[in-house]
């Protein structure tokens, strides 16, 4: 295993990260994606200061702030969810048409 | 070297906001309009704290964070935005009162986020800031929990907003590949003078393509935080669907805050021009421009119509980070200082008119004839935002084009040369594309006849202190801008 595993792994999360945040039609869906796109970045960080900067431990430290980061951003984001569902009925993304022009 | 008094700003308005959310809880009458008051008072508070620090020794840099005068502008600017937002939101009734108190909360929150941000020198850090604007702002898009519109607006808000802050994490994981650490300005050995961070500088070196690849997702992050083409669905959307208060909020201060930011980092701290991107973000300017200004033509609703022009005013912004000369510099802080006066008298006088639940064009029609003087006040404001002259955006867009052509006429090669000057030819026909739309309003306004039993909209004491002072300094600065300008070569200056 060296760093261009782990650097191919990321961006292969990455990537399908992306696709799935731009081709889900459902919003839990579209979360996880951007979840793995969250966790590419952490592979990336804690593969770069393992390979490259083993004299500190700021990739790891960098990782768990975003970690930490992403778990609030999820929790105002299912909150949202959980808004619109009440009001319709759906988490499916082309419902929500109200707004265009 | 900690320093962390310099952000004493910041702490101040943290613990104030925190404070605000303590006594909610305990305030004996809920659903009561004394948060708001709060929450102009601490902003007023932490501005205070900011104008003490604009003209004295007390600035430097910390291991994370640097206060300069540049800085301090656009804090003291962040604050205005929010103050004016606390005293829209006592004319809004739409909000409900009982979440008084954690609104408020969260607006100085996000209010704490956007000075940190202009503040940061850590890409960490940067990044923390970012998503504490973003998460308070989630919240506030979608305040009216009842209201499809609301719901649907924070939502696609939400959506693009963790999207772009994977990006923008992305390419932080890659910075940190290639430069071993996450700052982009560090503090050399012995005591207190500034060096850039020599892995960063020197370039591209032989990590040269990561750290590229790195400034782009960087670069693509900001890009959806500031609306830039081809990144900017979500606007309209959002600022269509947030409260009215909220969005007047959203279409100035973070998007101040975050060319800000692009201005520190891609012209101070690792230049573009020194990785080969200038062309590149002058392609952006100009998209941002024109496709602002081109589908605000085809709208109707007038929340859509400014969502859009704000878009293009940010591309004009644009102009000024990608000259990278003092000038530029200077015209980016004067536009956003001019843009904060024209931008929230529009929204202002949108928010009064649409009282009666309706944003539409037509909500427009003979406002003339029902209330001359407001009909006035928004035209000014709309002939500003189209930077006609002797009104205080003309100043501002001359500015920034000026900057274009200054930079052109220093290129070295006759390829960069004609970046320059094609920003400022297309900046200039863009702003006449603009007042093709920004007269339509002005159309509705005096020539059409008011519909039956349309009353002269209510404006209430906080309104109309707001719509005075964004017309006096519209009115001011465009006709003697001096001070002003004055002002602006001041703040410019910035560490290192």
């Amino acid at each position: 295993m060296t760093l261009t595993h782990h650097l191919l792994l990321g961006a292969a999360l990455f990537l399908i990260g992306v696709f799935g945040a731009l081709t889900r039609r459902n919003i839990i869906g579209i979360l996880m994606s951007i979840e793995l796109m969250f966790n590419a970045a952490n592979i990336n960080l804690a593969a770069f200061n393992h390979f490259l900067h083993p004299e500190g431990v700021l990739g790891m430290t960098t990782a768990l702030f975003i970690i930490t980061v992403a778990a609030a951003e999820v929790v105002v984001g299912l909150a949202l969810v959980l808004a619109i569902y009440r009001n319709c009925e759906s988490v499916y993304a082309e419902d929500f048409n109200l707004l265009k022009g | 070297m900690f320093n962390l008094q310099l952000l004493a700003p910041e702490i101040v308005l943290s613990v104030l906001a925190l404070a605000l959310m303590a006594i909610d809880l305990i305030l004996p009458t809920r659903r009561s309009q004394l948060p708001y008051h709060l929450g102009w008072i601490s902003a007023l508070v932490a501005l205070a704290c900011v104008v003490a620090t604009l003209a004295t020794s007390s600035q430097g840099a910390g291991p994370l964070w640097i206060v300069d005068p540049f800085s301090q502008l656009f804090k003291a600017m962040t604050l205005l935005a929010v103050i004016v937002t606390f005293l829209l939101c006592l004319e809004y009734e739409d909000l409900s009162l009982s979440q008084s108190g954690t609104f408020a909360a969260l607006l100085l929150l996000s209010a704490v986020g956007l000075m940190l941000l202009v503040s940061a020198t850590d890409l960490l850090f940067l990044f923390v800031s970012l998503e504490l604007v973003a998460v308070s702002s989630f919240i506030l898009a979608g305040f009216e929990r009842r209201n499809r519109k609301s719901n649907e607006g924070a939502i696609k808000y939400f959506l693009f907003g963790a999207f772009s802050s994977a990006i923008f994490v992305y390419g932080l994981s890659l910075y940190y590949g290639a430069a071993g650490t996450t700052k982009l300005l560090i503090l050399s050995q012995n005591g207190s003078s500034l060096s850039l961070w020599t892995p960063v500088l020197t370039g591209l070196g032989r990590q040269g393509p990561v750290l590229l690849l790195a400034m782009l997702f960087l670069l693509l992050g900001f890009g959806f935080k500031a609306a830039m083409v081809p990144m900017h669905f979500w606007v309209p959307d959002v600022y269509e669907g947030a409260p009215m208060p909220v969005t007047t909020f959203l279409s100035v201060a973070p998007k101040i805050a975050i060319m800000g930011v692009l201005l520190r980092v891609f012209t101070l701290l690792v230049p573009a021009s020194g990785l080969g991107l200038t062309g590149l973000l002058a392609l952006l300017a100009i998209l941002t421009m024109t496709v602002g200004n081109t589908i605000a033509i085809f709208q109707d609703n007038v929340k859509r119509l400014l969502a859009y022009s704000s878009i293009a005013q940010a591309g004009y912004i644009l102009i000024g980070i990608v000259t990278a000369n003092s000038l530029g510099l200077e015209g980016v802080l004067l536009y956003s200082a001019v843009y904060i006066a024209m931008n929230v008298g529009a929204f202002t006088v949108l928010q009064a008119v649409g009282k009666n639940g309706s944003y539409e064009l037509s909500a427009f029609d003979g406002l003339s004839r029902r209330s001359m003087a407001l009909a006035l006040t928004m035209a000014v404001f709309l002939l500003s935002l189209a930077g006609i002259p002797p009104l205080a955006g003309f100043i501002g867009k001359f500015y920034l084009f000026a900057a274009a052509m200054e930079a052109g006429r220093a290129a070295a090669s006759s390829s960069s040369k004609n970046i320059f000057y094609a920003l400022a030819v297309v900046g200039v026909i863009n702003s006449v594309i603009s007042v093709y739309y920004y007269m339509k309003i002005v159309y509705h306004m005096f020539f059409l006849p008011p519909h039956e039993r349309s009353s002269a909209p209510a404006i209430g004491p906080y309104l109309l202190a707001v719509l005075a002072v964004c017309l006096a300094g519209v009115l001011a600065f465009g006709v003697w801008p001096e001070p002003l300008i004055a002002q602006m070569r001041i703040s410019a200056v910035h560490l290192p």
